[in-house]
């Protein structure tokens, strides 16, 4: 923009939060901190069954008004849900049970009391009668002829299979290494430390719904509200105060939201329904259950050429509106090729639906799972050889030169250096040493591992991808809403919904940059669908491209505006202005913001002829490239093993990533750490089995391990920097990131510490019983072949 | 999750909470640092009618070193073991295992007492106390009773606590001047409930070893084979697996491989910790 | 119901209580104190830790009725603290959180630590912070910054 010095400075600058005085003083305001006078609390009746009739719901005659089943709150509309397809198959999802429920946790009814303990108390009393039926709990048997099925009226359990088939994989059968491996993602929930929560009145005096819901984005939930209440948007307000940590598991209109939504509407006064967390390992969106057999095939030399095999997405009893779970099946099976130069896929996807709580998006959607299953191959393939894995993938992977690269699954790399990529974390973790270090041997009688692996990253992804996803809502811009006030101050408010990331630092950093002023001048404002522009929210990677992009050309918008203002007044050609440092200057001076918003806002005399008053801009952005910009990095990890007991300890962690331009390395470095250390917990501690009837095995944190501070180590991380082309200021999103290579990182370490005798680590998490039975069956192995 | 409704009594002597305890008609519980019953009630995994807050009975403070060992009252909180308040006549075996119980705010208010009455199979203290030998004092509305804490301990959250009676402490007899001890944890992560427990200890240099195993089977157990091998002092690395089997297919017959392996590895690194001192 | 009487961020004040409430609950819903927050509610996740009597607790596992006659401070009562000063400002410039929920949490437990041990090193900080779960930052902000603040608190009293 001629005439226009942005300062540099706020691009990149490791501006402290914005918003930490506020939690560091316990004055967040998270859903269950807000106090209303009248305000009873709901505590849900949940099927104990993962499959049933429902037939009979007997309410305590001394309180039937309080208990509140389908009937009641309705009548409500069911929405469709996944993608549109029409080989998608749809399983109603009512708010309460229907008759029916499908997986232990289902809501059935809905108490209400003055309290959440008598609530409860009085959920202990509504008597339910179910007649068991037979449950559906393995992805893979589910799919076989003769499995009982979870909806009545389905050919087989799947919501929808599909198949990919790029290149020749044909010619894949004379490959001269074969190697099929079954892997295991197993499931998880996503333990956001706050869990959900909504609380809902009717406003009398606007007339309207007023739902105060711990989202991840108001506004697509107003939209979903809308349709299943049958009642207009302008008569529905989402407000989304502090939220907790999301990670995915908040960006999904759930069925209590709709209940309690439903409730309000009865009753004259506001109600609450706060998710404890035995209801959100339970019942909450849960995630990976990804189940792959696969064939990876090789040249001699090491040229990798295809993959084939089947992938099951265990998706649970529904789909969550609005995506449903078919993503995790696209996206698994597009990420399969890697960042490696596969040309041949052939694959089978099925997802399933199975007598357990719905699947969700969770930090890394299907990619964590993905990088799981090709980067364990390129290990085993290595071993095959008997070459150093990093080598293998150094060979293999697409490099700068080849940049803009498209795999076979049709996935467009755009920029970096994959190699120095690689380079960077070999030479940071030491791969040699450790290779000495290994032969020398432990004095404990652990074993020590190295493991490579590398993920990429979709970001920042708009109208193309979601299109070609089918999915019903586009999530293809975002907003940005730029008010500059008579005092030459600024309020952005945005679509997207801050719950941790640091949006109010790091976009008030980008306004700073392109208004010239402070960020202290400048408040960013989300999480109203009253005050913001229609936005979708945060997930996918996508808010620092998308709002960031928004406010920046908002900023513009202003700036422009301004100028015109501030060369009026300066009694200058705008040509001969330019702006810098919070003012306009011309030829003979300068005028502050705040003069030219002074009059912009109250005191329009001073406009030039003809101008609108106000400095006020909405502005939508959308990258010029919406197939996506790809973060990468190469995650590299030391471990050590104890083969009996089969506890794995990390010794050293190291990351070598590219995240483009990057607005604020502090807050990137605290994405990077936190996504790691959730992918560690997907590796090694977390996980939901069922047992055979289909009861869940993990409701409470005794059971559900979830890390803590002994369990992470202090990430290592270097930077590559290559910006990005479709991008403002080159940025990539980089929120899944560290979330997606941990547990392909760590099993390739540890199936590295045993190595000699050829174990091979292929189900998360690596539980010290799964890796200690992975010993001892290639102890055997390796006895009986001998 | 909010626990069910019950009464609460805080009574003032020990006699009183035990009248309360052993109402007829009730189900009572008592309460001391409430750190493993609380989660149950507010789980909705235990009911009770009664609580009886026995939290401020000085009875059940005391820690006393006498002459034949220490007395440890039973409201002695992890904590303060961990941090020294309680004489250390064990070598550090106390505090060692004090400081790996759940996580410090729990430990600042959980008790020894309410660890051993509660007799989760996963607990330190139960099988901590059997390897040194020591015993619990009970009172009731029989009178006071003291017990070995190997005998009171009968099985999983069983014990031969009857109604109306509370721990008062435990005495740990005093050990010779050349104690040896070795203690070995497995946990998922830490604080989390344990896997796999052993404690190795000599009381003295003529004293015979004890090996305990716990959070293997229903209760912590003694593993005497293992025992006599480690007394003789010559077994090599394969007669002491030999010997950790066969305590094993006793005291923990259903152990599959994986436990199996994991017991053994367990006991081996308490020995490991054990011939170090 | 019951009566008690609570030492409550310096002031003294009696309550009536049903005896199955938390200190937790009482604190949030019948004092407004939603400094401390729920996030298990079984004693695992830390962020509902106060200070009872001096020591580091988690108010989901107290009862209110079982507090009569202590003290109790929470993050709202420790504003003008000096090791909680330090520590604020540590957290702050160490990133040292993101969602913000389990922070009140983690700051009454540094707090803790860092008045049972001087200058603790990462590890010590790692075990005690042990039960404390963030689920953003992958802790290591908040061991940086509770080692930095133990330093500058160390340094001071030299």
């Amino acid at each position: 923009m001629a005439g226009h010095a942005a300062s540099d400075s706020w691009i990149g600058a490791r501006l402290l939060r914005k918003e930490d005085a506020r939690h560091l003083y316990g004055h967040g305001a998270f859903i269950a901190d807000i106090r209303m006078p009248g305000l009873q609390d709901i505590a849900f009746v949940r099927s104990q069954r993962a499959h049933a009739r429902v037939r009979q719901i007997v309410k305590p005659p001394d309180a039937a008004g309080r208990v509140f089943t389908l009937a009641d709150i309705g009548p409500l509309n069911i929405l469709e849900a996944g993608p549109e397809l029409a080989a998608h198959r749809h399983g109603p999802y009512p708010a309460l049970s229907d008759g029916r429920v499908r997986y232990v946790g289902q809501t059935i009814a809905a108490c209400m009391a003055p309290t959440r303990a008598e609530a409860e108390d009085l959920a202990d009393r509504v008597s339910v009668e179910l007649e068991e039926l037979p449950a559906v709990v393995d992805c893979v048997a589910a799919m076989r002829p003769g499995s009982p099925r979870v909806f009545d009226s389905w050919p087989d359990n799947a919501f929808i299979t599909s198949t990919v088939n790029e290149g020749n994989p044909a010619s894949l059968a004379a490959a001269p290494i074969r190697l099929r491996r079954q892997l295991r993602m197993n499931r998880q929930a996503t333990v956001s430390l706050e869990c959900r929560g909504s609380l809902a009145y009717w406003d009398h005096r606007l007339n309207e719904l007023v739902i105060y819901l711990s989202t991840q984005g108001g506004h697509v939930k107003r939209l979903g509200l809308s349709k299943a209440l049958g009642l207009p948007e302008n008569q529905i307000r989402v407000i989304a105060p502090d939220v907790g940590g999301g990670f995915g598991g908040k960006n999904r209109l759930m069925p209590e939201d709709i209940a309690v939504a439903a409730i309000a509407m009865k009753v004259g006064h506001p109600v609450r329904w706060i998710e404890d967390r035995r209801e959100h390992l339970l019942a909450s969106v849960h995630a990976r259950d990804h189940a792959y057999d696969l064939i990876i095939s090789a040249d001699r030399d090491g040229t990798l050429l295809g993959v084939e095999g089947d992938v099951h997405i265990d998706a649970g009893a529904y789909s969550l509106w609005p995506t449903g779970s078919f993503m995790e099946a696209s996206m698994a099976s597009r990420n399969l090729t890697g960042p490696y130069r596969i040309k041949h896929l052939k694959l089978n996807t099925f997802t399933v639906a199975t007598n357990k709580a719905p699947m969700g998006p969770y930090r890394g959607v299907a990619r964590p799972g993905a990088c799981f299953a090709i980067e364990r191959l390129v290990d085993e393939v290595a071993r095959e050889l008997g070459r150093e894995p990093f080598d293998l993938r150094r060979q293999n992977i697409v490099t700068a030169a080849e940049l803009p690269y498209s795999t076979a699954a049709g996935m467009r790399l755009d920029t970096g250096d994959y190699v120095a990529s690689l380079d960077m974390a070999h030479d940071m973790v030491g791969l040699p040493a450790i290779r000495k270090r290994q032969i020398a041997g432990e004095p404990n009688g652990r074993a020590i591992g190295i493991g490579f692996a590398f993920y990429t990253e979709q970001s920042g992804h708009g109208q193309v991808e979601w299109v070609k996803r089918k999915s019903r809502v586009v999530p293809g811009y975002e907003s940005a809403s730029g008010r500059m006030l008579p005092d030459g101050s600024v309020i952005f408010h945005v679509g997207t919904q801050n719950h941790g990331q640091g949006h109010e630092t790091t976009l008030a950093q980008i306004a700073a940059h392109e208004l010239t002023i402070d960020p202290a001048r400048i408040s960013i404002r989300y999480g109203d669908t009253a005050t913001t522009p229609f936005g979708f929210g945060t997930f996918a990677s996508r808010s620092i491209v998308f709002a960031g992009g928004a406010v920046a050309k908002s900023s513009r918008g202003l700036i422009a505006k301004i100028r015109r203002i501030g060369a009026h007044l300066l009694q200058a050609d705008v040509a001969n202005t330019r702006v810098e440092g919070g003012a306009v200057h011309g030829p003979s001076g300068k005028i502050s913001f705040a003069e030219i918003a002074y009059a912009a806002n109250v005191r329009q005399e001073h406009l030039p002829a003809g101008m609108d008053p106000l400095l006020d801009v909405t502005a939508t952005y959308e990258p010029t490239e919406t197939g996506g910009v790809f973060s990468y990095g190469t995650h590299a990890v030391v471990v050590a093993v104890e083969p009996d007991t089969g506890v794995v300890e990390i010794l050293d962690y190291v990351v070598a990533e590219d995240c483009g331009t990057m607005i604020n390395p502090m807050i990137v470095d605290g994405q990077v750490q936190g996504g790691i250390a959730q992918g560690i917990g997907t590796a090694l501690y977390e996980e939901i089995p069922y047992d055979e009837a289909g009861q869940p095995l993990a409701t409470s944190f005794a059971d559900y391990m979830v890390p803590c501070a002994p369990e992470i180590p202090k990430v290592r991380i270097g930077h590559l920097v290559t910006p990005a082309l479709a991008t403002e200021y080159g940025v990539k999103g980089l929120g899944e990131g560290g979330a997606i290579a941990p547990p392909a990182v760590i099993a390739n370490a540890v199936a590295d510490a045993f190595r000699s005798i050829g174990a091979s680590f292929n189900e998360t998490p690596l539980t010290p019983r799964r890796v200690s039975e992975a010993v001892d069956r290639a102890r055997r192995a390796k006895g009986a072949a001998a | 999750m909010k626990a069910a409704p019950f009464e609460y009594l805080r009574p003032a002597s020990v006699a009183e909470a035990s009248a309360a305890l052993g109402r007829n008609g009730m189900t009572t519980a008592a309460i001391a640092g409430g750190q493993s019953l609380l989660p149950m009630l507010n789980l909705r995994v235990a009911f009770i009618d009664l609580l009886v807050d026995i939290s401020r009975l000085d009875e059940l403070r005391a820690v006393t070193e006498t002459p034949s060992g220490l007395q440890i009252g039973a409201l002695t909180t992890h904590a303060a073991i961990e941090d020294g308040k309680v004489p250390d006549l064990f070598g550090g075996l106390l505090r060692r295992v004090a400081g790996q119980i759940s996580y410090r705010a729990v430990r600042n208010h959980g008790t020894i007492g309410g660890s051993v009455a509660l007799a989760d199979p996963a607990a330190d203290w139960p099988g901590c106390l059997m390897a040194l030998g020591a015993s619990v004092r009970i009172a009731g509305p029989s009178g006071a009773r003291s017990e070995l804490v190997s005998d009171f301990v009968q099985g999983s959250y069983s014990t031969s606590l009857a109604a109306g009676e509370i721990i008062l402490g435990f005495e740990l007899p005093r050990p010779g001047a050349s104690l040896r001890w070795g203690f070995a944890k497995v946990v998922r992560k830490s604080g989390a409930f344990a896997s796999s427990i052993a404690f190795v200890v000599t009381p003295g240099r003529s004293a015979p070893v004890s090996v305990v195993l716990a959070a293997a089977a229903a209760r912590a157990q003694a593993c005497p084979e293992t025992a006599q091998h480690l007394q003789r002092g010559t077994a090599t690395d394969e007669a002491l697996r030999q010997a950790i089997a066969r305590d094993l297919a006793v005291h923990v017959p259903d152990a599959d491989a994986y436990q199996q392996r994991l017991h053994t590895a367990t006991i081996l690194r308490a020995i490991r910790d054990w011939r170090a001192q | 119901m019951t009566e008690i009487t609570l030492h409550l961020n310096g002031t003294q004040a009696a309550h009536t209580v049903e005896p199955r409430q938390t200190l937790a609950d009482f604190l949030r819903d019948r004092c407004g104190l939603t400094a401390t927050h729920l996030g298990c509610e079984h004693g695992a996740c830390g962020a509902c830790t106060v200070v009872l009597d001096g020591q580091a607790a988690r108010s989901c596992l107290q009862l209110a009725v079982m507090c009569d006659g202590r003290s109790i401070q929470t993050l709202e009562g420790l504003r003008a603290d000096p090791v909680m000063e330090v520590l604020r400002r540590h957290f702050h410039e160490s990133h040292a959180l993101q969602c913000g929920f389990c922070t009140p949490g983690m700051l009454i437990m540094g707090r803790d630590i860092l008045q049972r041990y001087r200058e603790p090193d990462a590890q010590t900080i790692r075990h005690e912070l042990s039960g404390q779960i963030c689920r953003c930052t992958g802790y290591a902000g908040i061991v940086d910054a509770i080692v930095a603040a133990g330093r500058e608190i160390g340094t001071a009293t030299r």
